[in-house]
């Protein structure tokens, strides 16, 4: 074995020049596929990031609101949900894992920009503001970007916070100072006419128009939500910045607001209720066993009401199918560069095997067997793979390193804002083995049928050759 | 130079060595040329006796190549039988094959065929590795065949490195590493110069008589012709003459 190995070896070296070109090709080869998995890797975990301060690690939630709570959130409402909590953060378990585990609740309203006389539709979500700035600070990846605090920390009751399409339609955008926000054509209707009548009369009993614009730093806007038992109720909420939430459709419908207030506004006097809880862990690999535990612990609460307990990639399709996408991609272009490998190795072995041919004849005539000759030049293509793999992984880390210092920026889909562009391969030790491991098989793969022709060459042909 | 190999050299004669060392009975051997078959060896018989220096001789296109190439068991014949030390090789698989020509048979070849990437002391040392030689009898055993052929000074070079009598005296060492019965020489001086090929034949003679080694030859140099103990004339795949000891035979 190791005279095989020794003799493959120098064999390598005798011809530099070739097995140079051969272990940069496989170098390149394998540095493109570390740097293209480890800024696949750097997106799921810029996406698995902003999930998890958005909507922490799991929720639980009545089991039906995921699939028809959008139509009237508020009737998936979880009663007892303060007790749910409580016994979240008195769990000995659970309490190891989770950093934050707050509720929401979600609503769907129209929101008015009175003075304007401009409405539109909106999907709402009331939350305790200090409890989703904690989650804001998850960062579990080490990312360079720091996700934005929600402004609603610290701020009235009656404050609001919407996304910049809604600021847009509610004309709210000098007002926000929102910049690359065009205004529209002047609507040829009066003042206020954008408004159903009832939404206006209500507006005006809830909050004096006048008053509201010179009380408040931020501007008014009447906000109607439809209240549990079915009635309408107008609230004025004063909106303190406004948030791009990076899709435009979801841009244009959202707002935050204090949960305290969101729940007066729908309950009423009643017992207030939300539709999910947020658990946030410390880890996302805990997920597993935070959320047996949350389902033994919800089963005490599912007397009267079906619970279940959702991870966020159940709630977030769009982030598998994401990473399903570049998977595929990842896989697609490891195929092409490994088929490239693959016909670099076979041609060089190619050209090896007919310039040694009257060594292999020489060998075979003193005695190799051979499976002698195919070890041999199946043992030179296991080495040119391992040293193209592991100059590849090395140059790889070479550049995530360079790439990571040097401060790119990039906007990717679904994002707000540009975020660092960065390459995360130093680590990721599954795929630098994975990608070393399988380029190697290729390479074996690519030197075996020149081995193999090698290993069956007639010794008197071999050893007449010119 | 007249160091003793650790062989079974200078063996007494034996039951063993009295019969042939190979014999070659009624061989044919023909060749596809594109679509012509052209017959090589045409019914031939020959004995190789033990310890004996023989050599074939022949014109071009004789034979004599695919003569050595069947003694030398890296060809089989179409017809006829071919016994080597007691064995007959014709009926051998190829891996068989493989580890009978390590045991008893050595190479060497016009162009030395010397593996560039090794030493002189590991091309010597290559077929010991194959056998499965420890590092201790190695080490004793390859600078003994370096002293043998007068290259102790040379066991680092590459062949590269080395002048083609240097290179051929390499390749008589690695022919007798594994103490072979036979070695088999394809035109061995046709590529040196005249004194050279007088040495690297001396050295040979010497090793026949030495070791008990039985060299067979294809040559055309005259030189060769006088050190041989038997000679055996070849013209178109037949044999026309057979000398023995100085006397024609039969």
């Amino acid at each position: 074995m190791m005279m095989t190995f020794n003799l493959a070896l120098r064999n390598l070296l005798r011809n530099r020049r070739r097995s140079l070109a051969t272990l940069l090709a496989m170098a390149i080869g394998s540095t493109s596929i570390l740097l293209f998995g480890g800024f696949k890797i750097n997106i799921s975990n810029s996406m698995h990031t902003t999930h998890v301060q958005k909507d922490g690690h799991l929720q639980i939630q009545h089991r039906d609101f995921y699939l028809y709570g959008s139509g009237n959130p508020t009737a998936y409402g979880i009663t007892d949900y303060t007790k749910i909590l409580a016994a979240i953060q008195n769990d000995e378990v659970l309490k190891k894992m989770v950093v934050v585990a707050t509720p929401a609740l979600q609503f769907g309203g129209i929101a008015g920009n009175y003075a304007a006389g401009v409405s539109r539709t909106i999907i709402g979500n009331g939350f305790v503001a200090e409890d989703i700035n904690r989650m804001r600070r998850w960062n579990d990846f080490g990312l360079l970007n720091q996700a934005p605090l929600s402004a609603l920390e610290g701020a009235s009751l009656d404050a609001a916070v919407v996304g910049t399409g809604v600021a847009r339609v509610l004309q709210l955008c000098d007002a926000l100072k929102i910049t690359r926000c065009a205004k529209p054509e002047k609507e040829q209707k009066e003042e206020g006419a954008a408004l159903p009548d009832d939404i206006a009369q209500l507006s005006l009993q809830e909050t004096p128009v006048g008053a509201a614009a010179k009380d408040a730093g931020g501007p008014k806007i009447e906000v109607l939500v439809v209240n549990a038992r079915g009635a309408p109720n107008v609230t004025s909420l004063e909106v303190l910045r406004a948030e791009d939430q990076g899709i435009k459709e979801l841009d244009e419908v959202s707002m935050m607001m204090h949960l305290s207030k969101l729940q007066q506004l729908v309950y009423g006097k009643s017992a207030p209720k939300a539709t999910s809880i947020m658990v946030q862990l410390r880890q996302s690999d805990q997920i597993p066993a935070a959320r047996a535990r949350l389902i033994g612990l919800v089963a005490g609460y599912s007397a009267t009401q079906p619970l279940a307990v959702l991870d966020f990639r159940e709630l977030n399709p769009f982030f598998v199918q994401t990473m399903l996408m570049f998977d595929t991609i990842f896989g697609f272009v490891f195929v092409l560069i490994g088929g490239i490998v693959l016909f670099t190795v076979s041609n060089t072995m190619n050209t090896t095997v007919v310039e040694r041919t009257v060594e292999i004849g020489t060998l075979r005539a003193i005695g190799l067997r051979r499976r002698g000759i195919l070890n041999l030049f199946v043992t030179e293509g296991a080495l040119l793979g391992l040293f193209g793999a592991v100059l590849g992984a090395v140059l790889a880390l070479t550049l995530a390193f360079v790439i990571n210092q040097i401060g790119l920026l990039w906007l990717p889909p679904a994002s707000a804002t540009p975020i660092p562009f960065t390459v995360t391969v130093w680590g990721e030790n599954l795929m630098i083995v994975g990608t070393t491991v399988g380029l190697i098989v290729i390479a074996v793969v690519s030197a075996w049928w020149p081995a193999y022709r090698a290993a069956r060459l007639d010794v008197v042909e071999a050893l007449r050759h010119v | 130079m007249t160091d003793q190999l650790e062989v079974d050299s200078v063996a007494p004669p034996s039951a063993a060595t009295q019969r042939p060392l190979a014999l070659l009975t009624q061989v044919f051997k023909t060749y596809q040329m594109d679509s012509v078959e052209v017959p090589v060896i045409r019914g031939v018989d020959i004995l190789v006796r033990h310890s004996k220096f023989t050599v074939l001789l022949g014109p071009s296109g004789s034979g004599k190549t695919t003569l050595l190439n069947m003694l030398g068991c890296v060809d089989k014949p179409d017809k006829g039988e071919i016994v080597v030390a007691d064995e007959k090789v014709a009926e051998m698989s190829d891996d068989a094959l493989s580890d009978f020509r390590a045991r008893n048979i050595g190479f060497i070849f016009q162009n030395f065929n010397l593996l560039p990437v090794l030493s002189a002391y590991e091309n010597i040392e290559y077929p010991l590795l194959l056998a499965g030689a420890t590092p201790s009898q190695r080490g004793k055993l390859v600078p003994r065949l370096l002293k043998a052929v007068g290259l102790s000074d040379r066991a680092k070079n590459l062949p590269g490195q080395m002048s083609g009598g240097q290179r051929q005296r390499v390749a008589i060492a690695r022919a007798l590493a594994r103490k072979p019965k036979l070695v088999i020489a394809d035109e061995p001086t046709a590529n040196l110069d005249s004194h050279t090929g007088a040495t690297i034949l001396a050295l040979m003679r010497r090793m026949v008589d030495e070791y008990a080694i039985s060299f067979i030859f294809s040559s055309h140099d005259p030189e060769v012709i006088k050190a041989a103990d038997d000679t055996i004339v070849l013209k178109d795949g037949l044999i026309q003459e057979v000398w023995r000891d100085g006397e024609k035979a039969g």
